[in-house]
C-alpha cells in the first residue's frame, strides 16, 4: 500500500515525459486530457492514501542516488502530516489549474510542450513537499526553476518572455546556492541529508553553526519565495501563460520557500537570531509587495505583488515560531489566489485580451459569474472578516503580538499597516476593473476573434475554489469557536510553539483587522469607485517600478559582472595571456628543438624521427600562414 | 578473472585494433564511402570491446588491476608494453569507445575533404587516447601521449574552420612545449632510478619507488604538472582551449573536449601522483585554488562568448576546474566526484559540441546573435540541446549534478569556504548557460526557409548519449562502482583532511 504513493510522482512525471515525447503526434484534446488525467488521478491518489500521514507518517524509499563513502541519499518519500496535506493542495489546485488551461490553451498548436512542462511543475513540487531527504528536496527545487523557466517563457518567439523566464531562473538560482550550501553545511556537521534525522539531531550542532545554517536556508526560500531581496523575477513572471501563473503563485514555486521553512522547523526555530531574520523578511516583504501593488496598472502584476506580500505574512509566521498559521496562511492562499489568477484570466479575455486595469472597468455586467469569483478571491486576499484570508492573516498576527516584545511588536505593526494596504489595492483593483463604465474605448474594434465566450471549463473552475477560498478558514479556526483549532492539532508538534494569548487579546486583535479592513476599502471607495486618470508623480512611478529595484540591481550585480568578464576575456586571456605567448612561441620553437637534438644521443632512433616529424608539421603550417594559407 | 583468457593481450589489441583501422583507411583511400564504414565499424568494435568488458568487470572492484599485461618491447632501453586496466580507465576507456563512434557518426556528411585521411586520423587518435588511459610504461605513454597529439594536429589544422592553422600552431605549442618538458622529467626520473639499482626501466610501477636526489622531486612533478596542466587545461594555460575547440572540426571538438581533456587529469592521478608523493601533496593547496578560479573564470569568460562553440569550449575550462578541486581537496567523497565528472563532462560536452555542429551545418552561423528560434524551426532538435544543455548547467536528476554535488560534498569536508565558493559557481554555470539556451533556442527563428529536423542519424548520436546522461543522473553507481576504492586509496595516499569518519 505504501508503495502507492510512488504514484504521486510517478503520475505527473509519467504524464509529463508522453506529452514531452510524443506530445506533438497527440491531438491537444488528448495531450491535454492527459495531462489533467495524471494531476487528477495524483490528486484523488493522495486523498485516498492520506490515513498513511496519521501518526508518524510513512517513509517508502525506492533508488539508491548518490552514494560515496558514508553519504547515502535515495529516492525516498516522506509522507507525513505535513507533506500530507501539503501534497493533497498541490494536487487538487493543480488539477483545477490544468482544467482550467485547458480551455486556456484552446487555440494554441504548441500544446505538448505547455502540458509537459505543466505535468513536470507538479512533479518537482511534488518532490520538494514528498522527499524524505535534502537532496531529492533539492532536485525538486532545482526542477521547479527549471519548469518556470520553460513556462514563463513560452511565448518564446517574443525575447521578453523568454527574458522573463531567464530571470526568474538565474534569481532563484542565486537563492539555491545558499540551499545548496546549507545543505553541504549540514552533511559536514550531522553526516546526514535525512529530513527527520537532521530535525532530530540539530540540538548537536553548535550555535553559531545553527544561526549560520538557518541564515542559508532562509537564503534558499527568500529566492524561490520571492522575498526581499531576491523577489525581483515574480513581477515579470507574468509573462507566461495565465494558467502558469497561477500555478506558480498558489500550488508551487512561491510556496516552496515557505515549505521548506516549516519542513525543518524543528531546526531552524532554534536559532532565535535565524527566527527573528526570518521574521523580519516576511515583514518587509509584506510591506514592500503592499506598497508596490497599490500603484500597478496591469492587473496580474497587481496580483503577483500581493502573491509577495502574502507570502511575505507567510515567513513572518515561520519567523515568529508559528509554522502552523504559516501552513494555515498557505492553504487558503493556494485556494484564493490560484482563483485570483484564473478570474484575471477570464477577466483579461472578456477584455478584449486587455491587461492595463485602468482601460477596464465595467466587467461586472459581462460576466456575472467571473465578477462574483473574483470578488470572493478578492475578499479573502482583503481579509475581510469571516473568509479564509481573514483567518489565516489574523493567526499569524496574533501570534507575532502576543510574543510580546519589542520587535515583534514592531513586526506586528508592519503587519497591520501590510494589512491596511492589502485591503486598499485590493478593492483598488476590484473598482477599476468591475465598477462603473467599459474604459477600453482606445482599442481598436477590430477585436472581434476575442469577443468568442469564455470555455465552460475555464468559468466552471473558478467556483470551487471560491468556495475553498471563503470556507477556507474552517480549517484552522481560532480557540473559543466550535471546531477550532483543527490543522494546529493535525500538525501537532510539527505546527511549531502554541500560540499563548488570552481570549479578549484574540478578539482585540481581530476588532483591529476588521477596521483595518474597513479603512481600506473606504479609502479605495473615495479615491476609485469613480474612475480618475492615474497620477504620475514620483513617488507613483518609483512604486510602480517596484523601488526601482531592477535598475539598483544592474548597476550593483549586472554591470560589475559584465565588466569583469570583459576584463578576463579580452584583458587577460586575450592580452596578456595571448599576446604574450607571440613572443613564448618563438622562444619555444628554438627550445624544441634544442631538445630534439639533445635526446638525439639519447633515445632510440624513432623518437627523433617523431620530434623531427613535429618540428616539419611546424614548418609546413607557419609557411602555409605566412602564404595567407 | 580466470576464465578471461589472461594469455591474449586484450589491451594491446584494443590500443593497436584503431591504428590498424587507420591503415585500412589508408589502403581504401580509393573510395570514401568504404572509409566512412571502415571507420564506423572499427569505432563500433572497438566500443563492443569496452562494452564488453565494463559489463565483465565492472561492479564494486578493489584498487587491483583488472586487466594487465607486460610484453618485451626495447629491451636495451628497459622499455616494456605494460598496460594495466583498473576500475578508472575501464570506465574512461568506455568514454573513449563512445565519444569516437560519436565523433564518426557527425563527421558522416560534413566532412567531405580527404575523407580517408580523416577517419584515418580520428582512428589514430582513438588508439593514441587508448594507450595514454592504458599505458604503465613511461615511455609507452610518452609515445601514446604524442600519437595524441598529430592527429588531432592535424584534424584542426586541415579540417576545422576559418582560423584554423593559428588554432592549430598554438594547440601544438602548447602541448608540445608541456610535454616535452615532460619528457626530460620521465628521463630524469629513469636515469635516477637506474643510477640507483643499476636497472634501466620504465615501468611506473618501478620508478614509483625511486628515491630521487635532494630536490630533484619538486622539479620533476613541476614539469609532469605542467605538461598535464596544459592538457586539463588549468588558469592560466586554457587559451589555447578556445581556439582550438572553436577552430576543430565538430568531430575534433568532441574528442578534444570529451576525452583529451581527460588525459591531463588522468596523467596526474596515473603517474604526477604517484611518482612524486611529497610534492604532489605540497602542490594540492595550489591545484585547488586554480581549480576554484578555472571554474569561476571559464564561466564569467564563456558568459562574454557570441559564438555559440567558443561558449561550450569556455564552459569546458570551469567544468574542469571542478573537477581538479575535487582532486586537490583529496577527500574520498570529492575524488570519487572527480571521476565521475571526467565521465560526466565528456558526455554533456560532447553532445553539446555535436549539437552546435549539427545547428551550425543547418544555419551557416554559430554566432548567438545569429541564431536563434531554433524551437520554431526543428522541435526535436531544440529538445535535445535544451536536455544537454541543462544537464551541463548541473540540474538535478541529470549526470552533471551527481559528480558536482560529490566533489563540493567532499570540498566542503575538507574546507569549508571552498564547497561554499564552488557552489556559487551555480549561479555562473547557469549565467552562461541561458545565454546560450536564450541564444539558440528562443526568440523568433531568423529566416522562413524550413529546416530538416535531426536525421535519424543524428538521432542515433543524440539518444543514447541522453540515455547515459539520465543514468549517470538518477543512478550513477553503475559506473562509480569500478573505481570508489580507488578514490579512497587516492585520497588516504594524498593525506587529505577529513576521511570517511
Amino acid at each position: 500500500m505504501a508503495n502507492l504513493l510512488y504514484l504521486l510522482l510517478l503520475l505527473p512525471l509519467v504524464g509529463g515525459l508522453v506529452n514531452a515525447l510524443v506530445g506533438m503526434r497527440l491531438s491537444r484534446r488528448l495531450s491535454g486530457g492527459l495531462a489533467v488525467a495524471a494531476v487528477g488521478a495524483a490528486a484523488a491518489l493522495c486523498l485516498w492514501l492520506y490515513w498513511l500521514a496519521d501518526g508518524q507518517g510513512t517513509r517508502v524509499s525506492l533508488l539508491a542516488w548518490l552514494e560515496s563513502a558514508d553519504l547515502r541519499v535515495g529516492f525516498g518519500l516522506l509522507f507525513d502530516r505535513l507533506s500530507a496535506p501539503m501534497a493533497l493542495m498541490v494536487t487538487a489546485v493543480s488539477t483545477l489549474i490544468h482544467l482550467y488551461a485547458l480551455g486556456y490553451m484552446r487555440a494554441e498548436a504548441d500544446h505538448a510542450r505547455f502540458f509537459a512542462l505543466l505535468n513536470l511543475f507538479v512533479f518537482a513540487m511534488l518532490c520538494i513537499v514528498l522527499a524524505d531527504n535534502l537532496a531529492l528536496l533539492f532536485l525538486g527545487w532545482e526542477g521547479v526553476g527549471f519548469c518556470s523557466y520553460g513556462l514563463i517563457g513560452y511565448w518564446y518567439r517574443e525575447p521578453k518572455n523568454a527574458d522573463a523566464g531567464k530571470k526568474a531562473f538565474l534569481v532563484t538560482r542565486v537563492g539555491d546556492v545558499f540551499l545548496a550550501v546549507a545543505l553541504l553545511w549540514l552533511f559536514a556537521s550531522l553526516g546526514t541529508l535525512d529530513i527527520d534525522a537532521l530535525n532530530a539531531r540539530a540540538g548537536a550542532l553548535a550555535p553559531a553553526a545553527l544561526t549560520g545554517i538557518s541564515l542559508l536556508l532562509l537564503g534558499g526560500a527568500v529566492g524561490k519565495s520571492a522575498q526581499l531581496p531576491l523577489m525581483t523575477w515574480l513581477p515579470d513572471a507574468m509573462a507566461g501563460p495565465t494558467p502558469v501563473s497561477a500555478l506558480i503563485h498558489a500550488a508551487t514555486m512561491v510556496t516552496a520557500g515557505v515549505y521548506l521553512l516549516c519542513r525543518l522547523f524543528p531546526l531552524v526555530s532554534l536559532s532565535a537570531a535565524g527566527l527573528q531574520a526570518i521574521a523580519l523578511v516576511g515583514a518587509l516583504t509584506a510591506f514592500y509587495g503592499a506598497t508596490c501593488a497599490l500603484r500597478q496598472r496591469e492587473i496580474k502584476r497587481v496580483l503577483a505583488y500581493s502573491t509577495m506580500s502574502q507570502v511575505g505574512f507567510m515567513f513572518l509566521a515561520v519567523g515568529v515560531g508559528a509554522a502552523s498559521g504559516a501552513m494555515f496562511h498557505l492553504l487558503t492562499h493556494a485556494f484564493f489566489k490560484a482563483l485570483l489568477f484564473m478570474a484575471a484570466g477570464c477577466v483579461i479575455a472578456l477584455a478584449g485580451h486587455e491587461n492595463d486595469i485602468t482601460r477596464m472597468g465595467g466587467l461586472r455586467r459581462k460576466s456575472p459569474l467571473v465578477f462574483w469569483s473574483f470578488l470572493a478571491g478578492a475578499l479573502c486576499l482583503a481579509g475581510v472578516p469571516l473568509t479564509g484570508g481573514f483567518f489565516s492573516k489574523d493567526a499569524i498576527l496574533l501570534a507575532a503580538f502576543s510574543r510580546g516584545d519589542a520587535f515583534h511588536w514592531s513586526v506586528y505593526g508592519l503587519g497591520a499597516l501590510t494589512a491596511l494596504l492589502t485591503a486598499l489595492y485590493t478593492f483598488r483593483l476590484v473598482y477599476l476593473v468591475f465598477a462603473g463604465e467599459a474604459r477600453g474605448g482606445e482599442h481598436p474594434a477590430g477585436h472581434a476573434g476575442h469577443d468568442q465566450p469564455l470555455p465552460r471549463v475555464m468559468r466552471w473552475t473558478l467556483p470551487p475554489l471560491a468556495a475553498l477560498g471563503l470556507a477556507g478558514g474552517l480549517l484552522n479556526l481560532p480557540a473559543g469557536w466550535p471546531m477550532a483549532g483543527l490543522l494546529d492539532g493535525w500538525l501537532g508538534p510539527l505546527g511549531g510553539a502554541e500560540v499563548r494569548a488570552s481570549h479578549a487579546l484574540e478578539l482585540t486583535l481581530m476588532g483591529v483587522a476588521t477596521a483595518l479592513v474597513l479603512v481600506g476599502w473606504l479609502l479605495a471607495r473615495r479615491w476609485y469607485a469613480r474612475f480618475r486618470p492615474p497620477a504620475q508623480g514620483g513617488l507613483d512611478r518609483f512604486l510602480l517600478r517596484g523601488w526601482m529595484a531592477d535598475r539598483a540591481y544592474a548597476w550593483l550585480w549586472v554591470k560589475p559582472y559584465l565588466a569583469v568578464g570583459w576584463l578576463l576575456h579580452r584583458g587577460v586571456d586575450e592580452r596578456l595571456i595571448d599576446g604574450g605567448l607571440d613572443g613564448a612561441a618563438r622562444g619555444i620553437g628554438r627550445g624544441g628543438r634544442l631538445v630534439a637534438a639533445w635526446a638525439t644521443g639519447r633515445l632510440s632512433s624513432y623518437l627523433t624521427a617523431l620530434a623531427l616529424g613535429l618540428g616539419a608539421m611546424l614548418a609546413y603550417f607557419l609557411v602555409r600562414q605566412w602564404a595567407g594559407g | 578473472m580466470a576464465h578471461f583468457h589472461a594469455d591474449f593481450p586484450w589491451l594491446l589489441a584494443l590500443c593497436a585494433f584503431p591504428l590498424l583501422g587507420a591503415l585500412a583507411c589508408l589502403a581504401l583511400r580509393r573510395s570514401d564511402a568504404a572509409c566512412r564504414v571502415a571507420g564506423l565499424v572499427v569505432s563500433l568494435v572497438v566500443l563492443g570491446v569496452c562494452g564488453w568488458l565494463f559489463v565483465l568487470l565492472g561492479g564494486p572492484r578493489g584498487t587491483g588491476w583488472l586487466l594487465h599485461e607486460d610484453l618485451a618491447w626495447i629491451p636495451r632501453l628497459g622499455a616494456r608494453l605494460t598496460l594495466g586496466l583498473d576500475g578508472l580507465s575501464l570506465v574512461l576507456v568506455l568514454l573513449t569507445a563512445c565519444l569516437v563512434v560519436v565523433g564518426v557518426l557527425v563527421s558522416w556528411r560534413r566532412e567531405k575533404r580527404a575523407v580517408p585521411l580523416f577517419y584515418a586520423l580520428l582512428l589514430t587518435l582513438e588508439s593514441g587516447i587508448l594507450g595514454v588511459f592504458l599505458s604503465l610504461d613511461l615511455l609507452l605513454f610518452y609515445l601514446f601521449w604524442e600519437i595524441m597529439l598529430i592527429p588531432m594536429f592535424f584534424l584542426i589544422g586541415i579540417w576545422g574552420h576559418e582560423r584554423r592553422v593559428y588554432a592549430a600552431v598554438k594547440f601544438f605549442l602548447f602541448t608540445l612545449a608541456g610535454s616535452l618538458l615532460m619528457l626530460l622529467a620521465i628521463l630524469g626520473v629513469y636515469l635516477a632510478h637506474g643510477h640507483q639499482t643499476g636497472e634501466y626501466t620504465f615501468a611506473l610501477a618501478a620508478l614509483q619507488n625511486t628515491i630521487l636526489p635532494a630536490g630533484w622531486a619538486p622539479w620533476l612533478y613541476a614539469a609532469f604538472l605542467l605538461a598535464f596542466a596544459v592538457k586539463v587545461p588549468l588558469v592560466p594555460l586554457h587559451t589555447w582551449l578556445p581556439d582550438a575547440h572553436t577552430e576543430a572540426p565538430t568531430a575534433g571538438s568532441v574528442i578534444l573536449a570529451g576525452l583529451l581533456l581527460k588525459t591531463g587529469v588522468y596523467g596526474l592521478i596515473r603517474f604526477g601522483f604517484p611518482l612524486f608523493p611529497g610534492p604532489a601533496r605540497d602542490s594540492l593547496p595550489w591545484l585547488a585554488a586554480l581549480g576554484l578560479a578555472g571554474l569561476f573564470w571559464g564561466a564569467w569568460v564563456a558568459f562574454r562568448q557570441q559564438d555559440a562553440k567558443r561558449l561550450v569550449a569556455y564552459s569546458s575550462v570551469s567544468h574542469m576546474g571542478l573537477v581538479v578541486l575535487g582532486l586537490a581537496v583529496a577527500t574520498p567523497i570529492a575524488c570519487e566526484g572527480s571521476f565521475l565528472q571526467m565521465l560526466n563532462h565528456g558526455l554533456s560536452t560532447g553532445a553539446l559540441f555535436a549539437l552546435v555542429g549539427m545547428i551550425a551545418e543547418r544555419a551557416g552561423t554559430r554566432r548567438l546573435d545569429e541564431l536563434g528560434g531554433l524551437w520554431a524551426r526543428a522541435p526535436v532538435l531544440a529538445g535535445f540541446f535544451l536536455f544537454f544543455a541543462l544537464a551541463a548547467m548541473g540540474l538535478p536528476g541529470l549526470n552533471n549534478f551527481a559528480g558536482e554535488f560529490l566533489v563540493l560534498v567532499g570540498a566542503f569536508r575538507a574546507e569549508p569556504w571552498l564547497g561554499a565558493l564552488g557552489a556559487a559557481g551555480m549561479v555562473f554555470a547557469a549565467a552562461y548557460m541561458l545565454r546560450l539556451m536564450q541564444g539558440v533556442l528562443w526568440g523568433p527563428p531568423r529566416s522562413a526557409e524550413p529546416w530538416r529536423d535531426l536525421s535519424l542519424r543524428e538521432g542515433l548520436v543524440l539518444a543514447p548519449l541522453a540515455v547515459l546522461v539520465l543514468w549517470l543522473g538518477t543512478h550513477p553507481a553503475t559506473f562509480q562502482d569500478p573505481f570508489r576504492e580507488l578514490a579512497r586509496v587516492l585520497a588516504a595516499s594524498l593525506g587529505g583532511a577529513g576521511g570517511a569518519p
